[in-house]
């Protein structure tokens, strides 16, 4: 009953759907603006698998009966070309010719925000009750509590990275979409919900597909539940002294296991249930989508396979497009293995280290994987971003938070002056763009590092 | 961990359905030769000013079959001597072929590739044989490939079995069959026609064997072949009675005549040359009536018209009408272009030999759903019922 009165003085202090409206309202200010300010064809807004201007090439093709792939410009799922195609190309006279996409990405977003909103609120109310079941309720009523939700979904429809995804005319804003969905359907227990946001943004672009592990540990346990280890001292400390168990405490022995730390099976199988249906599902719509042209082996080659295989060496704000431009071609295939391998083999660690918060784990393999894929954009990091602000709550101790701020904003400036003098100019070379790759790069790596959650893991130990 | 083994368990199997439907596809290539692309090596082997003749033959031949579409990056011109900027020429930087003086063979636009002492037996088989120096430039080589159609023109003194180059040295026949056996061996040209206009031409050719050779030489052995006529203005004899009748035969023709090799050599008259044409079709395999001249003195390319910008994956390509001469000895010669194989650019479903099961079970149910019409109808109706079953799970679920 209090947390529910906190959060309405929260939530009238902060004026969530003011803010909200007045987002969406920008955003279709913005989209009048002439030819969207050239966003679309920035290398940092819009990627070779994300530009809506492929998919209308691809649109066009399919129209004129020819495989949408070919003359490698379209390299999306055919469902999405069903969806968003025929938007592409209807016009409505006296509006701008992009406004129906345009409308779906701010549709998107908007939706995108609620859904981080909710997943926030059943992050905070189980973190209520956590600390209730630790006997440290009395802790809540001493600091207070920020709405993570709301802040979250405020930072994510405010974030100019989104901004810029929405208004720059592409497809990263639905994939964000399903991607916050199933963390949505996972940490609220909806699991056909979850696995169909999974199947889907997986299927958009290959990379949520990492998300299964945090999906799976928030079905099978409680969302953001503290380590067991919390728990094994509370059984301690209440044989001893009342204590706050953020210090260090000395080390007893064991006497009973921790009762709280249930995984529920069922749960995860019945995912799989539903991941396999939604599975077969999308696959049989699109096999019938491309029938005509190849068939789905040529829809994995052209879709998951230019992901994988890096074809399109066109500069973006990633790090790979610069390594496989002067790779040798003997050398190609294993350095493709070594760069993916660069995100699979941080799953396993990380997976082990945070299985008590899978959404902070979601969030640090999203943070990953848009550092590290080949097409990265600055719509990927809008998400980990918002996602970010969900753990606003621990934020307060992060490190570096100025210096980070200062280096996105730096870095977002820095890119496109960059990207002018190499390609316009021609006074600069492409190690003045790929420098501010590899800075954005590490400035991703620092805020990670440097999360307080991060941290706090690797000190508990000790 | 039995979570994450479980789920890269499911990883694994994704991958592995995706391996087993990867067909990789092989792209299929024709293998018989094309007829591409058209060469023309011209010689003209005598040099002093009393040989003005020869120049003119060969700045002819240059002449017309340029005009009919050979470009100059396709020939080889081989001039043993300079008639224009000679000093004793009266028209100096102009070649006749004809006292009338209509024709400035020279004009603005001749490229000559061998010239003066360049011109000899060694540099004429490293061009046939395409076997030079390093640093021989391009522009020197005979850069022709297997479905080249290469037109070899010869003209000068020559005896019997022999062509006198620059006075001073021999090429024999048989080195010329030799020339040719290598050119063959090494496919360099699909098909080649040799002309000689000399004294006893026939001879230079009597010890070809490589098939796919077409030649016709001014005389037979015994017999001289002769100029045509002098003008007293340049003060010598300007052409050799073989162009000549040659060139009036092409000067009738442009480049889209369908006239065939056969009423090419069937227009020397004997008497009109005062010797007699003679050529061999013995290792040539087509029948003349049916060789059009712009196969080696022209150069007109087959084009194929293409509807779609891509490579999409119907690959059968259409052909259009090259717009033909109405003549009635034409209209029953009829261009034939060669037929372009069927590209295969990619998996094609129905003519694959499919080694997985699960995908050949999966293109039998394919086959049935694709009788029905209207698929992007059924693919939107298929999101659609998905957006609402996720809904409704979704509802039942919470």
């Amino acid at each position: 009953m209090e947390e529910k009165t906190r959060n309405k003085i929260n939530e009238t202090k902060l004026g969530f759907w003011k803010w909200a409206i007045g987002s969406v309202i920008f955003r279709l200010i913005l989209i009048y603006f002439p030819k969207n300010f050239n966003l679309s064809s920035r290398p940092e807004v819009s990627t070779p698998v994300t530009s809506l201007r492929r998919l209308a090439e691809g649109y066009w093709l399919k129209q004129l009966s020819m495989s949408p792939y070919a003359g490698s410009m379209y390299h999306g799922s055919p469902l999405l070309l069903s969806v968003l195609g025929p938007l592409t190309a209807i016009k409505i006279e006296g509006q701008p010719n992009h406004l129906l996409c345009s409308l779906v990405s701010v549709i998107a977003d908007f939706i995108c925000a609620l859904l981080i909103r909710a997943t926030g609120r059943i992050l905070q109310k189980a973190h209520g009750q956590n600390l209730k079941s630790l006997g440290l309720d009395t802790m809540l009523e001493d600091i207070e509590i920020l709405p993570s939700g709301d802040i979250a979904a405020l930072v994510y429809l405010w974030n100019p990275f989104t901004i810029f995804t929405c208004v720059g005319y592409n497809t990263s804003p639905v994939e964000n979409l399903f991607a916050v969905l199933s963390l949505y359907g996972a940490s609220s227990g909806i699991v056909p919900l979850a696995a169909f946001g999974w199947v889907i943004a997986s299927h958009l672009s290959l990379y949520p597909v990492v998300l299964v592990i945090p999906v799976i540990l928030l079905l099978g346990y409680c969302p953001d539940m503290p380590p067991r280890k919390l728990f094994l001292q509370r059984n301690l400390q209440k044989t001893g002294d009342e204590r706050s168990t953020k210090s260090h405490i000395q080390h007893r022995p064991l006497t009973n296991k921790p009762a709280e730390a249930t995984f529920f099976w069922w749960r995860v199988i019945l995912f799989f249930l539903w991941a396999s249906i939604w599975i077969a599902y999308v696959l049989i719509l699109s096999a019938i989508s491309v029938k005509e042209y190849g068939g789905l082996p040529e829809m994995f080659k052209r879709t998951y396979g230019f992901i994988l295989t890096v074809k399109d060496l066109s500069p973006n704000i990633g790090v790979l497009w610069y390594f496989f431009a002067e790779v040798f071609d003997f050398f190609r295939n294993f350095f493709l293995i070594v760069f993916h391998v660069n995100i699979l083999f941080m799953l396993l660690p990380l997976a082990i280290r945070l299985n008590h918060r899978p959404c902070f784990l979601a969030f640090v393999y999203l943070a990953i994987s848009s550092m590290l894929k080949s097409y990265p954009s600055v719509g990927d990091s809008a998400l980990y971003l918002g996602l970010m602000a969900l753990f606003v709550n621990e934020l307060a101790d992060m490190q570096f938070s100025f210096f980070l701020f200062c280096g996105y904003v730096g870095v977002s400036l820095l890119s496109p002056v960059m990207h002018n003098l190499w390609i316009w100019r021609g006074t600069g070379n492409a190690n003045f763009y790929f420098a501010t790759a590899m800075a954005y790069a590490c400035f991703q790596r620092k805020g990670e590092d440097s999360h307080p959650k991060c941290k706090f893991q690797m000190h508990a130990n000790h | 961990m039995d979570v994450l083994f479980k789920s890269a368990a499911v990883l694994i199997s994704i991958f592995l359905l995706l391996f087993c439907n990867a067909i990789p596809s092989v792209a299929y290539s024709s293998s018989s030769t094309m007829h591409t692309n058209n060469w023309a090596v011209l010689v003209c082997t005598s040099r002093f000013w009393f040989n003005y003749r020869h120049m003119a033959n060969t700045l002819s031949l240059y002449r017309t079959v340029k005009r009919l579409g050979i470009p100059d990056e396709r020939i080889i011109l081989m001039l043993a001597d300079d008639m224009a900027c000679n000093a004793r020429n009266k028209y100096p930087a102009q070649v006749f072929n004809n006292e009338n003086h209509r024709l400035n063979l020279y004009g603005d636009n001749v490229e000559v590739d061998y010239r003066g002492y360049e011109v000899t037996v060694e540099n004429f088989m490293r061009v046939l044989t395409g076997r030079h120096e390093t640093a021989v430039p391009r522009s020197k080589r005979l850069l022709s490939d297997e479905g080249s159609h290469i037109l070899l023109y010869m003209t000068g003194h020559g005896g019997d079995e022999f062509l006198k180059f620059q006075d001073s040295e021999e090429l024999q026949s048989h080195d010329l069959a030799d020339a040719v056996k290598q050119m063959k061996e090494k496919r360099r040209f699909k098909e080649l026609l040799i002309m000689v206009d000399t004294c006893q031409a026939a001879t230079l050719f009597s010890q070809l064997q490589s098939p796919g050779v077409l030649a016709i030489g001014s005389s037979m052995k015994g017999e001289n072949s002769y100029s045509h006529h002098l003008d007293s203005d340049v003060g010598v004899s300007v052409v050799d009675r073989f162009t000549f009748y040659t060139l009036a035969y092409f000067e009738r023709l442009n480049m889209y005549d369908n006239a065939s090799l056969s009423s090419l050599f069937n227009s020397y008259n004997p008497n009109l040359l005062m010797s007699t044409a003679y050529y061999r079709t013995d290792l040539y395999g087509r029948q003349l009536e049916e060789v059009p001249v712009t196969n080696f003195f022209g150069s007109v390319m087959e084009t194929i018209h293409t509807d779609s910008p891509y490579r999409a994956f119907s690959g059968k390509y259409s052909k259009i009408e090259i717009p033909l001469d109405q003549s009635d000895e034409v209209k029953q010669r009829r261009l034939k272009s060669s037929d372009v194989p069927q590209e295969l650019t990619g998996s094609n479903i129905t003519g694959k030999h499919v080694t997985c099961p699960v995908t050949r079970t999966w293109n039998a149910i394919l086959g049935r759903i694709g009788m029905m019409k209207e698929l992007d109808s059924l693919v939107n109706y298929g999101l659609i019922l998905m957006f609402l079953i996720a809904t409704g799970s979704s509802w039942f679920s919470s």
